[in-house]
């Protein structure tokens, strides 16, 4: 079970073929369609793709809570609790988050001690009617086995280590009193105030000016080798990604398409949708002739079923008669390099979505 | 908070000057005047008044007085508690309003609690329970409850209440205890008649204000903090309780200002039918008898209640959102 | 999990648009989301009966509204079944007739059912005259019974008038009352909430004022103090003038929640997009307001105004219960409810109730109507 990864350290998290579906009036949305992934202790695992590929569907269903009518139809979350050492992370128990009933008291002493979530919304992520203080506090207080000064106390400690001006007036502050940077700190400070093992970023610095991104994210990477974090950063932005982010998963259609440490992927992406997303973005150095080149078409209707190769319809590499026709596996091309398109391998899936 | 309170309080007194204007205007409406009435009432006992006599009677009264000086006159009349006389009753309009105003406030307040409580807790039932046959079960009632006009409503109680139990409702007080002094009795007498016109006129108010509950949370609901609370690892009953219904709370306290109105308005129909010794049956009677001092004051007393309810709403409501607070 | 979707071809896929509801404008939008709502079609489709109704009144009721039946003063409804004397079954209904008697105890008259005599109800039978629409004058009602036995479905009130009819023509008064005064409103409040929200300051404040202080009454007692202050009825002053008065007064306290919502709306368009577009263009303030604003909240308007008949009616039923609304010979449902503000009368001739039935009916139907033209607005409004 102990499998080591590449940097020698067990999982934190293990994915495998991970189903979650929608069951709306319109029909079923296949939000998650077989993910699998494995983020070692002490890495940062980004997630790219467009609007609704599935990014957030991940997140929320480690951490179960996948909103209704979703629900978790296959596969297995594996997230080994354990301790930081000196060398790294030593695993206690290994559990089957799938199993756990998504409201039930196991799940819950995770959520939030051991797994933290930072959201997109700073605007919308804070209670209006409670004070930041208060709701850091909540947390400690759930988790921790301290009284309501203790945890006040260790609230302006967390507060003040997010690099938040003056903690200890601001603990008495409502939300509304803060400015978006503010409060994405402070959302920051909530999600590590039990130092959790693994935290979950879904897009923390979509909604803030470039300036304020910055901070966050030296802020991010600041407290992850501080406190020993892992992180799962989602976000489609890959200029974020290439600055935080060790391994990235490429996203698309509620599957990864193109998994591999950064740098492979910047400099030799394999797959024809992640090669285009990175043509899709202007780099330094290009010249004013080169026009960015978006990718054609738009993702399509989460309702419909495509036959072969979900990315056929767009992809410019299209081979008729063979990406029409068998949806690509997984298939690993070495050094953790992990892509599913047919321009690769001929083996399709045996079971799908046919 | 202070500086808040005084500014409402300011605003208050500015309402209260026009409530009065209104009032005022309620009285002079209607053809005819006080003295009109007064000598009508002599000539049917019999009397009658000279030429002269009814020029005096005229200038006592100031019938011909330009009509700001009769405002002026008679509202500083009203500030010193001297609200005109009740031709019909013949006796101080004042007796009158305070021998039956108590009563309206009591009950309102009380309805506004019942319908509150109920509307909460089935508001966050159906918004948490969204499509289960109790849901659409209490959607049913909650239609129902907002098409039956209360007096209605009242009627069709009275009625079951005659036919089937065979029990006398109306009133606020079983025969015995009507002119009875204060006891334990006669409140517990009290208690068992009070919840029929509460639940009566609350039913239209508590429909309407638990559908307002039920469509706050779900909107509440749906925000982003709800799910950071679920991502702190509560409980599923203290993320609703204290996350989402808490804030699904302000719209409700803003529509105060509006179900206020709408529970005395209930109260003073309701109050006919139910036979209560409230404001509603004699307000009404004296507008039709157009006895128009006691009908002004009921009516610019009411206001003065409303007033006063929705300051205290708006106090509660700076006291939950902490963003108007800080305005 | 083989789902029935079709495949598209790849041609299609690459095509942009994955349905058509992205290309519907935003009314074609509306009116989907209105259909497909069931309560809401139940709510128009009810109200168009309802007016049809209404309009064919003297026409449908067997009897004058106005006709005195000294013989059948507060007389219960005329029992109708299906066979005739002999007891066989017959497709034609047949009305058993009421006799009255003399109870010697009470010493008032009483009905009693004849069980031996059925009168068999005709269609298109001649009956009282009247006039349909306000210019077809006939005698054809649609039924009744041969002269000079009548049937009175709902029974008749205590001065013996068919209660059927008058329920019928009540709601000539009573389902008009709430859209003339609801459009009332919507004229007034319309103007006042887009001035106060486009203009805002001095005109802004005045009108929160006023709201404010018409807020601070509560409505019935308001609407039954300005309804007693209308002049008695003369031939200078009909019942006919005291009707559209009485929608006017209930439109005087009834526009301020429209001003209100209108005027948060309009504050919202003054800093959006493409007001900010219009005004960069060189657009002045009426154009701005009638061409930008105004079509962006009509739905707004309509939804609200929807949602604010409800009101209009029970108000109208309220005032007239009360008696300071409608005056004879006009009726309302509310007026015809007076007969039964005690319970003792109730008891004895539950059938006075029936208006109040036509009162819920028409104010759920309503609701519906209100509920989904809301949602089908505002989906998301919930």
């Amino acid at each position: 079970m102990e499998a080591k990864t590449a940097n020698g350290q067990p999982p934190v998290l293990s994915i495998n073929n991970l189903k979650t579906y929608f069951f709306t009036d319109l029909g079923v949305s296949r939000a998650l369609n077989g993910v699998s992934f494995d983020v070692p202790y002490g890495r940062v695992m980004g997630l790219v793709g467009e609007s609704g590929c599935g990014k957030s569907v991940t997140s929320l269903s480690v951490m179960r809570l996948v909103p209704k009518p979703g629900r978790i139809v296959e596969g297995s979350i594996i997230f080994n609790r354990g301790e930081r050492t000196k060398d790294g992370y030593k695993v206690i128990e290994s559990v089957e988050m799938t199993e756990l009933e998504a409201n039930g008291p196991k799940a819950r002493s995770i959520r939030g001690a051991e797994m933290g979530m930072i959201f997109q919304e700073p605007m919308t992520s804070l209670n209006p009617s409670y004070t930041v203080g208060n709701q850091v506090a909540e947390t400690i207080i759930l988790h921790q086995d301290v009284n309501r000064r203790e945890a006040m106390d260790r609230a302006v400690d967390i507060v003040g280590r997010v690099g938040l001006p003056n903690p200890a007036d601001l603990v008495k502050r409502y939300p509304h009193e803060l400015s978006g940077g503010m409060r994405q700190r402070a959302m920051v400070a909530l999600a590590l105030s039990c130092r959790p093992a693994l935290l979950f970023a879904d897009e923390p610095t979509t909604a803030l000016d470039v300036t304020t991104e910055a901070q966050i994210l030296d802020l991010m990477r600041e407290l992850q080798g501080e406190m020993g974090m892992t992180i799962v950063f989602i976000t489609h932005n890959l200029g974020v990604v290439a600055q935080m982010c060790d391994t990235v998963g490429v996203m698309y259609l509620g599957r990864i398409v193109e998994m591999a440490d950064v740098e492979t992927l910047f400099y030799d992406p394999k797959h024809p949708y992640t090669a285009a997303l990175l043509r899709s973005i202007p780099h330094v150095g290009s010249t004013t002739k080169e026009r960015l080149a978006p990718i054609r078409g738009v993702v399509p209707d989460p309702y419909a079923t495509i036959n072969g190769c979900p990315f056929h319809p767009r992809c410019d590499s299209f081979m008729p008669g063979v990406c029409d026709a068998a949806v690509p596996a997984e298939t690993n091309i070495g050094d953790g390099h992990m892509v599913r398109c047919l321009l690769y391998s001929d083996k399709g899936e045996v079971e799908d979505n046919g | 908070m202070l500086n808040y309170i005084i500014r409402r309080v300011g605003y208050l007194f500015v309402t209260l000057i026009f409530v009065m204007v209104i009032g005022f205007v309620i009285i002079e409406l209607p053809p005819g005047s006080y003295l009109e009435f007064e000598l009508q009432r002599i000539r049917l006992l019999g009397g009658d008044l000279s030429q002269a006599q009814i020029k005096a009677l005229e200038i006592q009264y100031g019938v011909n007085d330009p009509i700001y000086l009769k405002f002026w006159k008679w509202i500083s009349r009203f500030v010193t508690g001297d609200f005109g006389e009740s031709f019909e009753y013949n006796m101080p309009a004042r007796t009158l309003v305070f021998a039956r105003l108590p009563f309206t406030i009591i009950i309102s307040v009380l309805t506004l609690i019942f319908s509150w409580t109920v509307s909460i807790v089935v508001g966050v039932y159906s918004a948490t329970h969204r499509r289960t046959a109790l849901d659409y079960t209490i959607t049913v009632f909650q239609f129902i409850g907002l098409s039956v006009p209360a007096f209605l409503l009242a009627l069709v109680v009275m009625v079951f209440a005659q036919r089937t139990l065979g029990l006398h409702v109306g009133g606020l007080y079983s025969d015995q205890f009507v002119n009875a002094p204060w006891s334990w009795d006669k409140f517990v007498d009290l208690l068992k008649h009070i919840w029929i016109p509460i639940v009566v006129i609350g039913a239209h108010n508590t429909a309407w204000l638990s559908r307002v509950m039920r469509s706050n949370l779900l909107d509440v609901l749906g925000m982003q903090y709800v799910q950071t609370a679920r991502s702190k690892g509560l409980l599923e009953r203290r993320v609703i309780w204290k996350h989402a219904v808490r804030n699904a709370l302000h719209p409700l306290v803003m529509v105060l200002g509006m179900s206020l109105p709408a529970i005395i308005s209930g109260e003073t129909v309701v109050a006919i039918v139910l036979n209560l010794p409230t404001t509603g049956p004699l307000y009404f009677r004296a507008l039709l008898q157009q006895d128009m001092y006691l009908a002004a004051s009921f009516l610019v007393f009411l206001a003065i209640t409303l007033l006063i309810g929705n300051l205290l709403a708006d106090i509660l409501l700076a006291w939950l959102d902490p963003r108007i607070r800080f305005e | 999990m083989t789902e029935a979707v079709p495949t598209l071809p790849r041609e299609e896929l690459i095509a942009e648009p994955v349905s058509e509801v992205g290309l519907m404008s935003q009314w074609r939008l509306m009116a989907l989301r209105f259909r497909r709502n069931a309560l809401a079609m139940i709510g128009l489709i009810g109200l168009i009966i309802g007016y049809t109704i209404i309009a064919l009144a003297p026409f449908l009721g067997p009897n004058d509204y106005l006709r005195q039946d000294s013989n059948y003063v507060s007389g219960p409804p005329t029992p109708i079944v299906f066979h005739d004397q002999t007891g066989k079954f017959t497709l034609r209904p047949h009305a058993m007739a009421i006799t009255t008697e003399l109870d010697p105890v009470a010493f008032k008259f009483k009905y009693v059912k004849d069980e031996s005599t059925y009168h068999p109800i005709k269609f298109f039978v001649k009956g009282d005259p009247y006039t349909l629409l306000g210019f077809i004058k006939s005698d054809i009602h649609l039924f009744g019974l041969d002269a000079p036995n009548r049937v009175y479905p709902f029974g008749a009130d205590p001065l013996g008038r068919c209660m059927m009819t008058r329920v019928l023509m009540g709601g000539q008064i009573s389902m008009t009352v709430g859209l003339l005064g609801v459009a009332m409103s919507i004229i007034f409040g319309s103007i006042m909430g887009t001035a106060s929200g486009y203009y805002g300051g001095m005109i802004d404040d005045v009108m929160q004022r006023v709201i404010e202080i018409i807020a601070s009454f509560p409505t019935v007692p308001l609407w039954a103090a300005l309804a007693a202050a209308l002049p008695k009825s003369s031939s200078t002053f009909t019942p006919l003038h005291r009707y559209f008065l009485i929608t006017v007064i209930l439109s005087l306290v009834n526009w301020t929640g429209l001003a209100r919502q209108l005027r948060a709306k309009v504050m919202s368009y003054s800093n959006s997009d493409f007001t900010m577009a219009a005004l960069a263009a060189g657009a002045n303030d009426r154009r701005i307001i009638f061409i930008h604003m105004l079509p962006n909240a009509a739905s707004h308007i309509i939804v609200v105004a929807a949602l604010a008949i409800p009101g209009m009616i029970l108000g109208e039923t309220q005032l007239s219960f009360l008696g300071l609304g409608i005056m004879p010979p006009l009726v309302s449902w509310g007026a015809l409810l007076k007969d039964a503000q005690q319970v003792s009368v109730v008891l004895q001739q539950p059938w006075l109730i029936i208006p109040g039935v036509a009162v819920i009916i028409t104010v759920l139907l309503f609701s519906f109507l209100g509920d989904g033209l809301r949602d089908a607005v505002d989906p998301y409004s919930i």
